[in-house]
């Protein structure tokens, strides 16, 4: 075990080292402000947009800011005196001549080891049988997928994803008020993990626990957000692109109105629950709801890092799933590479030489042979059919059960 | 599970040092510098409206020429020329694109067949778009100063423009055809491993 985790650790060093995205440098840049003693970020970053050198706002929740902020702070010394103009460079290509990247690339990213190693910990506590924990461990620490998603783009969504997977561990052990206590924090970095108290209302013994637990995450987050409620914080982290993407997808069903595939999939779901399912096992519905949304929406690269324990942890309870979650996990991980976005795979290298910017993306070599667009299709198609089975499976098993 | 943790071990080694070598086969031709910073300042080249910009090659086997053009609404759908011209004013390569395929805003590439003995030689390139009309126009940026301070042997000498001549140009950078794939491979990974192991030698801005 040991000499796994040492090795799982090297890995994860190299890639944080020589993949580079730009989202940590310009998300760190704004998180830099926190040591001149900006604490709305949102405020400052729009009325100073002018006079700085990278112009986007800032996307993520507060506390986002304030934990980057103070890491920033606190390993400022580790990271030198050129790290700051490192961080307002403009410049495409001296951001990555500078030899210094190396070294801020893994101080900056070093946070996110940390919570992928506490991860993997809870992966092997999450079983009662010690054999399947250390399955279970040693497929998070040694899928090629996770590594890629956590260093390569610098996914800040595994704050939010270790605090679900333990607000999970409650939940298997019946402890729903501290679960939800954990999905609130989670939602104050990301939004999504509030998408699962339907089904912890669902699961509450009686009325007075279903509204506690239901009331609890969306109090943290409220609490958390509102000494920073602006038309700067819902403009640029509340209704940002991002925050809701999940719910763009539809089909219009006539006089302006349309089917939104993310709430119909949580409102069947839900009512699933509560009508035919005797007794509810949250893992599954937080499964296949994340199945389903990703089968059914444009997704993004990093919200892959959401499900991703979970399928460790249904690989490891199921292992005829196996090769049947790596194959399509590895469809789910191809989809976003053909994307007209460099910075989804040849930019990553952008370190070893600029050079690479003279490559054409895979998807205008695609271009040439076949439409992208359809291959994407095909893909995504792939993933919603495989991955409608396995929530089929899922939820059937149960019932039997 | 031992094959899942070669599998990934393997996977990710490759990726990091492998896949870079792989990709370095795939390209063809190598610029001579980064591109000069360039200002607010633009020229608008439509109809007999053209620029003319000399310069000098750093490098051997010249093939493209590369600059940043606007193409303001993508209106300009007309043909956009590049005719090079040497030291005597002898037309010797010319290469074509159409507007519709240029962006607003987009690094351009002009590419003609390769110039093989273009190492220190004044070569002079004309760029128009004769056939646009006045609401179809291009528009290429000139530098912030008439010398790159980054890097003055950019080669980069003066510019004409409305039959006035001044120091300085456009912010090109001119691309080269290596001698063989060895030679862009070598460059990858000395790049990188310069930047990683001799991080003192390195240039900083």
């Amino acid at each position: 075990m040991k000499k796994l985790l040492i090795l799982a650790i090297v890995l994860r060093l190299l890639v944080s080292a020589f993949l580079f995205h730009p989202d940590i440098k310009t998300y760190n840049f704004q998180a830099s402000f926190l040591k001149k003693g900006v604490i709305n970020i949102y405020s400052y970053l729009i009325e100073n947009k002018a006079n700085l050198p990278l112009k986007d706002e800032f996307v993520y929740f507060p506390l986002t800011y304030f934990i980057l902020g103070g890491y920033q702070a606190v390993t400022s010394g580790i990271l030198g005196s050129g790290f700051d103009s490192w961080l307002a460079d403009a410049g495409a290509n001296s951001v990555v001549a500078n030899p210094s990247i190396f070294k801020y690339l893994v101080v900056l990213k070093f946070p996110y080891l940390i919570l992928d190693i506490a991860i993997a910990y809870l992966l092997l506590n999450y079983f009662k049988d010690r054999r399947k924990g250390e399955k279970a461990f040693t497929l998070w620490l040694f899928n090629p997928f996770t590594i890629l998603i956590i260093y390569a783009f610098s996914n800040i969504d595994i704050f939010s994803v270790l605090l679900t997977l333990i607000a999970f561990l409650f939940i298997k052990r019946e402890k729903l008020f501290k679960a939800s206590l954990f999905l609130g924090f989670a939602s104050c970095f990301k939004l999504y993990p509030l998408l699962f108290i339907p089904f912890l209302f669902l699961k509450g013994k009686d009325l007075k626990e279903k509204i506690l637990v239901s009331f609890t995450p969306v109090l943290i987050l409220v609490t958390v957000i509102l000494p920073f409620w602006s038309p700067a914080f819902v403009q640029s982290a509340l209704i940002s692109g991002l925050t809701t993407r999940i719910f763009n997808p539809g089909f219009a069903i006539g006089f302006g109105q349309s089917i939104i595939v993310g709430f119909f999939i949580l409102s069947a779901l839900f009512f699933y629950g509560w009508l035919t399912d005797k007794k509810i096992n949250l893992f599954n519905y937080w499964m296949v709801f994340l199945l389903l949304i990703f089968s059914f929406s444009h997704f993004h690269i990093a919200w892959l890092l959401w499900i991703a324990p979970f399928m460790i942890i249904l690989a490891t309870k199921k292992p005829s799933l196996s090769l049947p979650i790596f194959i399509l996990s590895a469809i789910a991980i191809i989809i976003p590479m053909f994307y007209q976005d460099r910075y989804m795979t040849i930019s990553l290298f952008r370190i070893y030489t600029t050079w690479f910017d003279l490559l054409p993306t895979p998807f205008v070599v695609l271009q040439k042979l076949y439409d992208p667009y359809n291959f994407m299709s095909i893909l995504h198609s792939a993933l919603a059919g495989g991955a409608l089975v396995i929530s089929y499976q899922i939820l059937k098993k149960e019932e039997e059960a | 599970m031992k094959k899942m943790i070669w599998f990934t071990t393997i996977l990710v080694l490759f990726v990091l040092f492998i896949m870079p070598g792989i990709m370095a086969t795939t390209i063809n031709m190598i610029p001579a510098g980064d591109q000069p910073g360039y200002g607010p300042r633009r020229l608008s080249i439509y109809g007999k409206e053209e620029l003319s910009q000399k310069f000098i090659s750093n490098n051997k086997n010249l093939t493209a020429i590369g600059t940043t053009i606007k193409n303001p609404n993508l209106k300009n759908k007309k043909e956009v020329i590049l005719n090079l011209y040497d030291n005597n004013n002898n037309l010797i390569r010319r290469s074509i694109l159409n507007g519709f395929n240029i962006g607003d805003g987009d690094f351009v590439k002009f590419v003609f067949d390769v110039i093989p003995d273009s190492v220190n030689k004044e070569y002079l390139f004309t760029l128009s778009s004769p056939t646009a009309g006045a609401d179809e126009i291009i528009e290429v940026f000139l530098m912030e100063n008439p010398v790159d301070m980054d890097n003055p042997a950019s080669g980069i000498i003066e510019y004409t423009f409305a039959e006035e001549t001044f120091a300085g140009g456009i912010p090109l950078v001119t691309f080269h055809k290596p001698e063989n794939k060895w030679e862009i491979i070598r460059g990858v990974y000395s790049n990188w491993l310069s930047k990683l192991l001799f991080p003192r030698s390195q240039k900083t801005k």
